[in-house]
């Protein structure tokens, strides 16, 4: 293969593993304090598209700075969306846990088609459309690389809030509780945690890290009502590549799912390259349902089989 | 009385588009009982049975359009075909339960898709197939909706019956015994792996031969009307809404939804376009939110008579 195509195709890919991680931290977090998949966590995405793109339609406003007023109305969404359907289902049966957000993300879907139908949105910045061009390199033997500033912001961003979350979970005293309820609920409910609150916390912390996510790619992909459903699909394969739960398995696993995309639909051709990794997908679950940086196996399943009961 | 009620019925309506209805009904109401057989009983949430109504309805179809194989037969095939593919996804998923198990089975589903979708010289891509249109018993074609009721109304018999063995066999009582507690029924000798493959063999192949007979009904075929992911969704709402781990909880959803379904299209036509998958929505997450034993559990406690079934 031509030096050149490859580094060219391995910076798309980590560009497009950025966001894709930044996608799945929201997802992985969700689970890994709640036990819960939330299967409506692609909608929040679209949902972010559209607003970004009403801002820019209606009143001009950059996408990269509308993510200002983004932040706040999907932090107060996740707020709502935990009380009306999260709250209420907590303790009850896997059945109930998995299938309201499969109605939720149904009714989202469906609510956007019928307001503002099937149609393919796009917005074009003018800063945002050339590509930069790296090189060419004499010394080594590479040729020009091009490199889209859309992507390209869109991935430092996603690189920064990412690197930026993981601090926060780390050193940061709520992040800390965050963890803490994530390994060991009852233990946190008798250090006197209010489970409640972090709970919904963390699950409005993992919508506004998924719709930013949305905010970010509006200049790179076209939306439409369905664009959450796509997305979702490569977000379940990061996160149980990288372990459920694990934050810094989803930002690793996002760059390699990055990757083999472009890689692949470079080999085989674009419509192949889902089915490839979703049969990936299942190799990971099957083999080993606690991903590649997860916990280990027995404990994760443990972790399982008590929400259950 | 019951069966006869509803043997006669369809003598007594003479308009096409009731008739339409009430062969719907037979149909979905099949297919969620056989979604619910696999569901239901073994506490199995599948998210992935349009693959096997998929590839019933495209075995049969394939089989008689190449090789001019009657559908009564390809109907079998099919269904053989559907519940190899549903033994070997039991297989590799064993060890998965809840959450991982709807996770694993939504990406064989959306693989399912993309191959019926990118498969083009096999099942015409998006285009879809037309079905040979000569009406004769042959082709499982027939020219008025009467044939259809009778053959709807017998499939969706049979799996209500094969339902009802189950839950009072001993099959049904291992099969609680895993959803409820595995370590516990492991322990009382039940093979819990066994009677969990029985179930998904069961369940894929009605699945695949209610798949075949949509096929026929339709006389046309595609991915977006047998195989796309939105029919697992669409099949586990009739089912959950209904009741699940009930004989007749599926068939009950069925009669709810489908007549809602039908009347929204008649009023409405395509102006609205997703109103009545919000609809579904929402009658999904009340249903989980304040009865998630399903309406005919709410239906029984009312109707003394309903008790007895």
């Amino acid at each position: 293969m031509d030096p050149t195509v490859f580094v060219q195709l391995l910076i798309s890919g980590i560009l497009l593993g950025g966001v894709y991680a930044l996608a799945s931290i929201g997802l992985t977090l969700i689970f890994g304090v709640m036990k819960i998949v939330n299967f409506a966590h692609g909608e929040f995405f679209m949902i972010s598209m559209y607003l970004t793109f009403w801002l820019f339609h209606y009143f001009h406003m950059d996408p990269y700075l509308s993510t200002l007023i983004l932040v706040p109305v999907i932090f107060l969404i996740g707020i709502i969306t935990y009380y009306l359907f999260i709250k209420p289902t907590l303790g009850s049966s896997a059945l109930c846990q998995i299938f309201i957000t499969v109605g939720l993300s149904t009714i989202i879907q469906n609510t956007v088609l019928l307001f503002w139908s099937a149609d393919f949105r796009s917005i074009s910045l003018n800063y945002a459309t050339d590509s930069i061009i790296f090189g060419p390199f004499p010394s080594l033997p590479l040729g020009e690389i091009m490199v889209n500033p859309a992507r390209l912001i869109a991935f430092v961003s996603a690189i920064f809030l990412s690197i930026g979350f993981y601090l926060f979970l780390k050193f940061s005293y709520t992040g800390k509780i965050i963890r803490a309820t994530s390994q060991d609920r009852s233990a946190a409910l008798l250090m006197g945690i209010n489970i409640d609150k972090i709970y919904k916390l963390t699950f409005a912390i993992g919508i506004v890290l998924v719709g930013l996510a949305g905010g970010l790619v509006l200049p790179i992909y076209t939306v439409h009502p369905f664009v959450g459903f796509d997305f979702v699909l490569v977000m379940f394969v990061v996160v149980v590549l990288g372990g459920m739960g694990s934050v810094v398995g989803a930002v690793m696993s996002g760059l390699i799912i990055g990757i083999v995309e472009v890689f692949s639909s470079y080999w085989i051709g674009q419509e192949s390259k889902q089915a490839i990794y979703f049969l990936v997908f299942i190799a990971v679950l099957v083999v080993r349902p606690s991903g590649l940086f997860g916990l280990k196996e027995e404990e994760e399943l443990e972790h399982i089989e008590t929400i259950d009961s | 009385m019951a069966v006869l009620f509803l043997c006669v019925l369809p003598l007594l309506i003479k308009n096409d588009f009731y008739l339409d209805g009430l062969i719907l009904i037979f149909i979905w109401g099949a297919f969620a009982g056989a979604w619910n057989i696999l569901a239901g009983y073994a506490g199995m949430m599948s998210l992935g049975h349009n693959a096997f109504f998929g590839i019933g309805a495209y075995t049969s179809t394939l089989l008689l359009l190449h090789f001019g194989l009657t559908p009564w037969i390809g109907m079998f095939i099919g269904g053989l075909l559907a519940s190899c593919i549903g033994l070997i996804l039991g297989l590799v998923c064993f060890r998965l339960r809840s959450h991982y198990f709807a996770l694993a089975t939504l990406a064989f589903g959306e693989v399912a898709n993309i191959i019926a979708v990118n498969w083009r010289s096999l099942t015409g891509g998006s285009e879809g197939l037309a079905l040979p249109i000569q009406s004769n018993l042959y082709n499982f074609s027939f020219a008025g909706r009467l044939p259809y009721v009778y053959v709807g109304l017998f499939l969706f018999l049979v799996v209500i019956g094969i339902s009802y063995v189950i839950e009072h066999s001993r099959l049904g009582f291992y099969l609680t015994a895993f959803r409820e507690n595995e370590d516990a029924a492991r322990a009382l000798g039940v093979k819990t792996g066994q009677v969990r493959l029985i179930a998904m063999v069961l369940s894929s192949f009605l699945s695949a031969v209610m798949g075949t007979f949509y096929a026929q009904y339709l006389v046309f075929i595609d991915p977006t009307s047998v195989i796309r992911i939105q029919i697992s969704v669409q099949v586990a709402l009739f089912a959950i809404v209904g009741g699940i781990g009930t004989a007749l909880g599926p068939a009950i959803g069925a009669m709810i939804f489908v007549p809602i379904t039908i009347l929204l299209r008649a009023k409405m036509g395509t102006s609205l376009p997703g109103l009545h998958m919000i609809i579904y929505g929402i009658i999904l997450v009340l249903v989980l939110l304040y009865m998630p034993q399903g309406i005919s559990s709410k239906l029984k406690e009312r109707v003394p008579i309903l008790k007895k079934i």
